[in-house]
């Protein structure tokens, strides 16, 4: 049974899964709970069946992930180089760690009043959201990586001939990664959430839209088929990528120890 | 430069004295870039509005006492929310972090619920509860409940077990190792859960407050947002950021120095 570990692993994560789809089914036939209140099993597949089949679950979640994949990808390519060079100089960064501080702290949903004010309802007002989100939290992580790599490491580096370039690439960067890959998590986290309320509030297609929309046709299947994407992707997107990249930079240049 | 240098080493040697404002300086610049910029013209005034405008819509919203209340809507939900959530996570994540079969069988069912996020429960919850206080309320508990359960349930994990099988073998019950040992031990981690929480809780009630949208600083900010009033939006951002950093500071920076220090088995 040992032969296939990973298998016998998957299997084990999914089993207590497997198990609440019983007890789900179980519960509703029990107690006759009505459709307009949860629904059951068959009619949560039918809803994903026929969503699949018309291609709508594919359009809302294509332009969730869509969004997703701009705002995030935009925030990391500027945060990084942002944040490395603020955290270069120590005075530097103690001076801008509060201010980065703060304004991680409101970074993704508080923004969506005043986002859908600027830019409108719809992709830009979303993928802003989702651009804050993750580029006050990495930046600030990326500030804070940098600064707590020991002086004397940069010094000796230094010493021993390292140009700024090295200085950056051997140095600098590797040193922060963990705090950078750590920061990258978080944001996605709360850019994740911002999403979901954001396409609630803000657009006309998305997984939150979908959602939003199913509730006002009192559609709870509709409503259960898309928490369950939501938390399938999420969970796909945060155990097999985002963890394991984590996991993968602490172990190799992990300087901090995990938490 | 000469001046600029010596501008400097007055605010560092000030700012050793009083480490307060430290926290508070960096933001001026901010604050005069802000209104450097609304005062150009860049943008239409109504879109961007500067810091005195805000400063203005503070004092009218407090004197009209909208503020004061919504604050303390806000607060109340989050503190409520936050409780609940504490007190079912934390026995439920020992138990998860104690018993193996518990564990193999809860954990990745939480990591499941986790991954669904409070959010993606309103449209059903409105459905059930209404545009009520019992929805807004249970979208915290439950962002809170997950961090809180994880952390804990990794905490009690991470209590090295020859300090379990020390208290058990000195002759401490069950009870006692749990309440003595693995709390403590877990008390960092616990922190920690409450920090994530707190911070996921904090978001959640905000994007409760603009759907569900009764009272609230959220509610605040998107009602300006319908009456196309910036300026209330950028009072409830600055309040909420605010309300935060006290909240970081005042509560959570205390207490997590004092079980860090006094229980510290894991370093941050």
């Amino acid at each position: 049974m040992l032969r296939f570990p990973r298998l016998w692993a998957a299997l084990k994560f999914v089993a207590p899964l497997a198990l609440l789809l019983v007890l789900w089914e179980v519960l509703i036939r029990a107690f006759g709970v009505g459709s307009r209140v949860f629904p059951d099993v068959a009619s949560v597949a039918r809803a994903g069946l026929e969503s699949l089949q018309d291609g709508s679950l594919l359009s809302h979640t294509g332009a969730s992930l869509g969004r997703v994949a701009v705002g995030t990808l935009l925030a990391i390519v500027i945060s990084i180089p942002l944040g490395v060079a603020m955290g270069v100089s120590p005075a530097v960064s103690s001076f801008l760690t509060p201010l980065f501080r703060f304004f991680s702290v409101l970074a993704g949903i508080a923004w969506i009043p005043i986002a859908t004010l600027w830019f409108g309802y719809g992709f830009g007002a979303i993928t802003f959201v989702i651009f804050n989100a993750v580029f006050f939290v990495v930046t600030y992580n990326t500030l804070l990586g940098v600064a707590s790599i020991p002086l004397p490491l940069r010094h000796a580096a230094a010493s021993l001939g390292a140009g700024k370039w090295r200085m950056l690439t051997e140095v600098l960067l590797p040193g922060a990664l963990p705090n950078i890959v750590t920061g990258i998590r978080t944001g996605m986290g709360f850019a994740w959430r911002g999403l979901i309320a954001a396409e609630m509030i803000a657009t006309n297609v998305g997984l939150g839209y979908m959602l939003f929309l199913a509730r006002d046709f009192y559609r709870t299947e509709v409503i259960v088929f898309g928490m369950v994407v939501i938390g399938t992707l999420w969970l796909l997107l945060d155990r097999l990528l985002l963890a394991p990249l984590e996991r993968a930079t602490i172990e190799r240049w992990g300087m901090v120890r995990r938490a | 430069m000469k001046p600029l240098l010596k501008l400097w080493s007055l605010y560092a040697r000030v700012s050793a004295r009083f480490p307060a404002i430290r926290s508070i300086v960096p933001f001026i610049p901010v604050v005069v870039l802000w209104a450097a910029v609304a005062e150009s013209g860049m943008f239409p005034r109504a879109f961007f509005p500067g810091p005195l405008e805000v400063v203005h819509s503070f004092g009218t919203l407090v004197y009209k006492g909208i503020l004061p209340d919504y604050l303390e809507d806000s607060i109340v939900r989050l503190a409520v929310g936050t409780a609940a959530g504490m007190a079912l996570g934390i026995p439920l994540g020992v138990l998860v972090g104690l018993n193996q079969r518990a564990h193999a069988l809860l954990w990745p069912v939480l990591l499941f619920f986790q991954a669904i996020g409070d959010i993606a429960w309103l449209p059903i919850l409105l459905i059930w509860f209404g545009f009520s206080l019992t929805t807004m309320t249970f979208v915290i508990v439950y962002t809170v409940l997950f961090p809180v359960v994880l952390n804990t349930a990794l905490g009690v994990r991470s209590v090295p077990l020859e300090l379990h099988r020390a208290a058990r073998s000195l002759g401490a019950s069950r009870a006692r190792t749990v309440w003595e040992v693995m709390l403590p031990g877990a008390l960092p981690n616990i922190m920690t859960g409450l920090r994530n929480g707190l911070g996921y809780g904090w978001r959640a009630l905000i994007a409760a407050e603009i759907i569900v949208g009764t009272s609230g600083i959220g509610f605040l900010m998107f009602d300006a947002r319908r009456a196309g009033s910036v300026v209330e939006i950028l009072l409830g951002m600055i309040v909420l950021g605010l309300l935060w950093y006290m909240v970081d500071a005042w509560v959570l920076a205390p207490i997590e120095r004092a079980t860090g220090q006094r229980w510290g088995l894991v370093t941050r």
